[in-house]
């Protein structure tokens, strides 16, 4: 199963290091550019991210008073390298997977959760009460979506009898049609709930610039925050290429890899345009009441089908 | 209003610098977890002393002096004070230029309600919507420069009339700018009443009743929302709303979706009344003349800003300076309305409670109490006059 790139290259260039890094800033880019379109504005130039990154990279650190000055280091590093290590382990434009064994998803969406656990452990290490906030409303918000988002990754990972990221793939895009008409409601979950995990507008009550400032990163500045934002950016690219992979038929080769994953951004700047921010509390509501209720139905329908061996 | 951060308490502050307010205020909420357990407000950083500057000036220079009271209501300041000054020196003025006032006056409320929604929206995270509603805002800017030629500052008024006259061509853009606006704002309407999750930010929120509206005296549309029947310009008409009357918009939800709709209404309201005052144009002069030294007396002179009622006090010694001038401005009368009605609410509805007012922080601030802990004290004028000189002398 596993591509052939020796291991130093896979974790500096392709897939992890160099590509997901550049990858994430062009994808948000073309979220940003979208947006802002969207919302009649003329939005940024291509290279405003990277103009953004190393910006912040080579701007003053301000280390705050009263905060574990280890952690406050440490943590946009542990952010930014398991959002790195994540990339070995799904098809990265369509290729195979670097390091790929039984259960990778799990190891996979684990490694994805590091980051946000990082980014408000970061914010609950500072004094400040925006960050203190923040971090409240971060794990709050991953509490809500981690389960139902994990129940939509796992009605593919059913179907296909694996949990193994690159089997399934194989699997969605033998049958390509079985998952994307079985499980419209488990692409809806995950497509959401990718939304909150990135804490894109609506769900975007953790950093709500309004009210707590930056939330968690509040006194984050230079590079821990650079570090942290290239964490979200690569976290965007394995969430899209996961989505892709299990839902919309499999990615398989670059160019299929590269029209799903703006197909699918393209879907969430519609979405991140058309609502007010959801309070913390509503975002919780809407996850158990409807996120986890949508996500069991639709793991309740993959067991049916499976049961009864339909096929499109 | 307390001014006493209560200890112990997990506080958060929102500005004098915060993302949420571009201008300086300063509110402490305390909260347990998200819910908001008290509320207070300073105020007073961007105290001017424009009514001490206003008595070295004479009354002309004043009316520029008091048209940057306000970057959003210019308009309605200088007419507050022209409209007094006319009082009292029994001033008749011609109802051309009363007209002209009055639709400048209306024009400049849609720019600050439209203002007002996109800011509003802002503070709730719909960007769309804020982006929308000021690109919006520039038709009536434009229409607002080209009267004028100025986008903010429109120095229309003189005392003893306006400056500038509305021709044929201005008049027709006018008229094609408040079309376009109509439609939009029907939307806008739609989008504030239909909207699922605007609707879950803003219905029952800060609920205010008729009573605790008349109790801390809620001034404006923040009022209306509430069912106050409260509009200076139906209760005691200046300008032109004797000959072009206005219906008052109320509401009687008294939440932040009231005051939406309150306001977006009004814009309704504006616009037929905007028609009305084109249509009707009397003719005549633009201006009488004004002497130079008003004669001695007092007057209270109070307008509609678009925030509500506009209070001036004036009093004339007979010179060409104005012995005191005293603003009461709607923003002021206000904020009584958040620091009440925000306990229990969550801490993510305060940006949208706060800007649910209206609030324009330079109108506010006539008076300066500096707050530090122990070192806290309040003078009079007296005392801090006699502490002036005692400083001096060392």
């Amino acid at each position: 199963m596993n591509n052939n790139i020796p291991p130093i290259l896979a974790l500096l260039f392709f897939p992890g290091g160099l590509f997901v890094i550049v990858a994430g800033l062009f994808y948000e880019w073309i979220d940003r550019k979208l947006v802002a379109r969207l919302q009649n504005r003329v939005g940024p130039r291509w290279f405003q991210p990277l103009a953004d990154l190393l910006k912040l990279l080579a701007k003053e650190e301000v280390t705050p008073d009263g905060v574990n000055r280890t952690l406050f280091y440490l943590l946009p590093v542990v952010a930014l390298a398991c959002a790195l290590c994540t990339a070995l382990y799904i098809p990265m434009a369509g290729l195979a997977p670097s390091y790929s064994f039984r259960g990778d998803l799990v190891v996979a969406l684990y490694m994805l959760s590091v980051l946000t656990i990082c980014m408000s452990v970061a914010g609950a290490n500072t004094l400040d009460r925006f960050s203190l906030l923040g971090a409240t409303r971060t794990l709050t918000q991953m509490f809500s979506y981690e389960a139902p988002f994990l129940l939509a990754l796992l009605g593919p990972a059913i179907a296909a009898g694996s949990w193994q990221i690159s089997e399934i793939n194989a699997y969605a895009h033998a049958h390509p049609w079985d998952i994307f008409v079985f499980q419209i409601f488990g692409l809806a979950v995950a497509l959401v709930g990718m939304m909150g995990k990135l804490e894109l507008p609506p769900f975007d009550a953790p950093e709500a610039e309004t009210e707590i400032v930056a939330g968690a990163m509040t006194e984050y500045s230079g590079r821990g925050y650079a570090l942290f934002r290239l964490g979200k950016n690569v976290e965007l690219i394995i969430a899209l290429t996961l989505v892709a992979s299990f839902y919309l038929g499999g990615v398989s080769n670059p160019l299929e890899f590269l029209l799903k994953t703006l197909g699918i951004l393209l879907v969430m700047a519609v979405l991140q345009t058309l609502f007010a921010r959801l309070r913390i509390d509503q975002t919780v509501g809407l996850w158990w009441r409807l996120g986890a209720l949508l996500a069991l139905m639709n793991i309740l329908v993959v067991f049916f089908i499976r049961m009864k061996g339909i096929h499109l | 209003m307390d001014n006493q951060p209560t200890p112990k308490k997990f506080i958060v502050p929102i500005g004098p610098q915060h993302p949420a307010l571009k201008e300086p205020g300063h509110f402490e909420f305390s909260v347990e977890g998200e819910i908001v357990t008290g509320a207070t407000v300073r105020l007073g950083y961007v105290h001017r002393g424009i009514e001490k500057a206003a008595e070295n000036r004479n009354w002309t220079q004043n009316l520029y002096l008091f048209e940057r009271i306000c970057g959003i209501c210019s308009h309605v300041h200088a007419t507050a004070l022209a409209l007094g000054v006319e009082k009292l020196a029994n001033l008749e003025v011609p109802p051309r230029a009363q007209a002209i006032r009055t639709l400048m006056g209306e024009l400049e409320r849609i720019h600050s309600h439209l203002l007002w929604l996109g800011v509003a929206a802002h503070e709730g995270g719909f960007d769309t919507l804020f982006m929308y509603s000021w690109r919006d805002r520039e038709t009536v800017m434009d229409l607002l420069e080209a009267i004028s030629g100025n986008r903010v500052h429109y120095s229309a008024n003189i005392i003893g009339g306006v400056k500038f006259d509305i021709d044929d061509k201005r008049k027709d853009a006018v008229l094609k700018g408040v079309d376009f606006l109509e439609t939009r704002t029907h939307h806008y309407l739609d989008v504030v009443t239909g909207d699922r999750t605007f609707i879950g930010r803003t219905h029952g929120i800060g609920a205010m009743t008729k009573e605790q509206a008349e109790l801390f005296g809620a001034v404006g549309p923040t009022a209306r929302a509430s069912g106050v029947q409260r509009d200076v310009r139906i209760d005691s008409p200046y300008a032109s709303y004797p000959d072009f009357p206005v219906n008052i918009v109320t509401d009687t939800g008294g939440d932040l979706a009231a005051r939406f709709i309150v306001r977006i209404k009004e814009l309704f309201e504006t616009y037929r009344l905007v028609r009305e005052i084109l249509a009707k144009m009397p003719g005549g002069d633009l201006v009488v003349r004004a002497p130079r030294r008003i004669p001695a007396g007092e007057t209270v002179s109070r307008v509609e800003a678009p925030r509500g009622e506009l209070f001036y006090f004036l009093k004339s010694a007979g010179g060409d300076k104005p012995e005191r001038v005293k603003v009461r401005t709607p923003s002021l009368c206000n904020w009584a309305t958040v620091t009440q009605v925000a306990v229990g609410y969550k801490l993510a509805d305060m940006p949208m409670l706060l800007s649910g007012i209206d609030p324009c922080f330079s109108c506010n601030d006539r008076l300066v109490r500096v707050h530090r802990g122990k070192d806290s004290q309040l003078m009079t004028w007296e005392a801090l006059r006699r502490y002036g000189i005692e400083y001096y002398k060392k």
